[in-house]
């Protein structure tokens, strides 16, 4: 779980006197799902393509799989953001032809589209042409496209684009079962909460640089405002530590002041209050991405140590 | 090189199988397989139907000898000839039309030569004077014992020209010459529409490829340079087997055995520009079709592409237009420049080489300049076609183009 499977150094990539990338470094350990998150236009398409040897940093040094890009093509999957199929082809045969073009021989890339294609409930549709498809269809074709030479990592740009609630489910168990099988991914998606579901750890790009990167969890944490979530029956007004106090339905929610979470759940107990519920309070990642973005510093009070500029 | 047969494979197959294709390429043969069976089937009629149009019975003279040496009419010539006594009977079978045309030969002609001929209208012209003469010649000699002496007499001689070159060899005769110049000159249009119809195919695949957005997903498995080779490939092989089909049915419809003797025969005669006639076709078609296939992918639909890669098939055809000046002064400046300009030199050099001792120094120069230019042309082309493959939306600029190519 510590191995690198990928690692970029202070890549630069600039379009005139624009810089689609400045300073880019990160790295993905082998068998995690990693988020590569930003706003529209913040370098994460022009950074893939780097990866993918699609396009040459200016400067830099990047490291997939032991070898520059571009030499180990077989070796990573791919789904770009701005992606299609042969519209007038068969499924089954645009399939075996992409898994040529990996390097792998006509049988082995039918028999493993077949496998893929029933495992997303297609087998019925390899015989169709693309454009017989649905577009939700065509997305989970799209999908298996980059899973059709068996790869060791996958950079999937937007895989959930265009998917209905099931489809996404039957995405999102098809990545976690990759993983279980020791494959490394690399995530971006604008649904955080999908991100928040399915990434051990995450890259914040914003610009071209990082603002954020790190295991989410001790994101989350470093961005948790100071505050906790109560349900109980009634609290008492002069509880010692709380600096604020905001109710929402029939839970409260208490902003402490020089008092931890622990201390004032002891203060609950010992006034016998009964207590229902009783959690940290947290930010969803959104808020965190928003804020970011907006270059707000009002998300929790923690030391941003994940922060980087 | 794997990927690139693969690629090539793939495009051709696929492409071969296309209904358009499949149509556009039968088309050719087909209409001459029309065209034949209806000179087949109905030429006949149709002529009979012409001629009796204009011609309401047969094609009969009558022949009034008063010099006693047509009579009798040889047997071989009975359809077509028949003697009559007088004048007044051939002519009262003229009105009749029972006859086409009287000819009076006086007792005089030994002698002075002269005869009259009676027809109808316009009707005594073509094959109808040739007639005349093979009768009159067949009937004059058949008092001559000598067989061979009366077959040479009919037929005096059959000749066979060979022309004598500056360096004291034969070249083949008249047709050796006029093929000689022909064959090349026809590599040249082959060139130019093998690029017209390869052009069409590449400009239309990477159109498709950009359009249904699944150039990413390949250029993540190949390189821009292996795909464009790819595509060149294997939509080259697919305009050569159009442009085969169309040549195989127009030479088994129109005389297989000429058009291959028309091919044959310069190469046993001037081999040299033969083969360098097959050098400049290749290294054109190499210079175009990636040029074609990386300009065609600036475009945001195969129209606009289309419209783009436009003026590289009007360049090709720019020594075409220019084939008098060539003929007449094959060493003109004008004819030098477009030999040693790489876009211009395949066609100009195809159509210069058969015409004149082309100088060593522009055929070593033409060649090297092709064979410097492919590799830049390979690399400026994967160049556009990476920025323009990756590029969607409106249509870029000169300029713009040439901002990005620094940073693609």
């Amino acid at each position: 779980m510590t191995d690198s499977v990928l690692s970029v150094g202070n890549i630069c990539k600039m379009y005139g006197s624009r810089a689609a990338v400045e300073g880019l470094s990160f790295e993905v350990r082998q068998g995690e799902i990693f988020g590569l998150l930003g706003p529209n236009g913040a370098g994460k398409t022009s950074t893939i393509r780097i990866l993918m040897d699609i396009f040459k940093a200016d400067s830099g040094e990047v490291e997939l799989l032991g070898g520059a890009p571009g030499q180990r093509r077989e070796r990573v999957g791919y789904l770009p953001e701005e992606r299609g199929l042969y519209r007038d082809q068969r499924v089954l045969e645009v399939l075996v032809y992409l898994g040529r073009l990996k390097g792998v021989d006509g049988a082995t890339a039918k028999s493993r589209a077949l496998t893929l294609l029933e495992r997303v409930e297609l087998e019925a549709w390899g015989g169709k042409r693309v454009k017989e498809l649905s577009r939700g269809m065509q997305q989970k074709v799209q999908f298996i496209a980059c899973l059709i030479h068996d790869p060791e990592l996958l950079i999937l740009d937007e895989p959930f684009q265009g998917l209905d609630p099931v489809n996404v489910e039957l995405i999102k168990g098809l990545m976690r079962s990759l993983v279980e099988e020791g494959k490394t991914i690399v995530l971006s998606a604008h649904q955080m909460n999908l991100v928040e579901e399915l990434c051990d750890r995450i890259l914040l790009i914003d610009e071209g640089r990082a603002l954020l990167y790190g295991s989410l969890k001790e994101i989350k944490r470093e961005f948790a405002p100071n505050s906790v979530r109560v349900r109980a029956a009634a609290l008492p007004p002069d509880l010692p530590g709380v600096a604020g106090y905001e109710r929402q339905g029939d839970v409260s929610i208490l902003t402490l002041d020089g008092m931890g979470a622990q201390e004032l759940l002891a203060e609950l107990v010992e006034r016998k209050i009964e207590v229902e519920s009783f959690e940290r309070a947290t930010v969803p990642l959104n808020d965190i991405f928003v804020a970011m973005v907006r270059g707000k510093d009002a998300v929790g009070g923690a030391d941003r140590g994940h922060r980087r500029q | 090189m794997k990927r690139v047969l693969t690629v090539a494979v793939h495009e051709y197959w696929v492409n071969v199988r296309r209904p358009d294709f499949i149509i556009f390429t039968s088309l050719v043969p087909l209409l001459g397989i029309v065209a034949l069976v209806v000179s087949i089937f109905f030429g006949r009629q149709a002529g009979g139907a012409l001629v009796r149009l204009f011609d309401s019975g047969s094609d009969m003279t009558a022949v009034v000898d008063r010099s006693g040496r047509f009579t009798p009419v040889l047997p071989r010539y009975a359809a077509e000839f028949v003697a009559y006594a007088d004048e007044a009977a051939a002519r009262t079978a003229l009105e009749e039309e029972t006859v086409q045309r009287v000819v009076i030969v006086p007792e005089t002609y030994p002698e002075e030569g002269d005869v009259t001929v009676f027809t109808e209208g316009s009707r005594f012209s073509g094959s109808g004077t040739s007639g005349l003469r093979a009768f009159f010649v067949a009937h004059l000699v058949e008092e001559i014992g000598d067989e061979t002496l009366r077959a040479r007499l009919i037929d005096p001689y059959d000749a066979r020209v060979e022309y004598i070159g500056e360096e004291g060899r034969t070249s083949g005769g008249v047709a050796g010459e006029v093929l000689g110049f022909l064959v090349p000159f026809l590599f040249g249009v082959l060139l130019a529409v093998t690029i017209f119809v390869s052009s069409g195919y590449l400009v239309r695949s990477v159109a498709e490829e950009k359009s249904s957005r699944v150039i990413e997903i390949v250029l993540s498995s190949v390189t821009p340079q292996q795909l464009l080779a790819g595509k060149v490939i294997g939509l080259g092989a697919l305009g050569l087997t159009q442009i085969v089909v169309w040549i195989a049915s127009a030479a088994g419809l129109g005389g297989g055995l000429a058009v291959l003797a028309g091919i044959l025969l310069p190469l046993f005669t001037r081999v040299e520009v033969f083969g360098l006639a097959l050098v400049y076709y290749i290294l054109g078609f190499g210079v175009y079709a990636v040029l074609i296939g990386a300009i065609g992918t600036l475009g945001s639909s195969f129209q606009e592409s289309q419209q783009i890669t436009g003026i590289f098939i009007f360049i090709a055809a720019v020594p075409m237009m220019l084939t008098g000046v060539i003929m007449t002064n094959p060493d003109a400046m004008v004819v030098r420049i477009l030999s040693w300009f790489p876009l211009t030199a395949p066609t100009t050099m195809m159509l210069r080489l058969p015409l004149a001792e082309v100088p060593w120094t522009d055929i070593a120069g033409s060649i090297a300049l092709l064979l410097v230019t492919i590799p830049v042309v390979v690399w400026l082309g994967a160049k556009v076609f990476r920025l323009g493959m990756l590029m969607y939306g409106k249509r870029p600029g000169i300029l713009e183009i040439l901002r990005l190519l620094r940073h693609a």
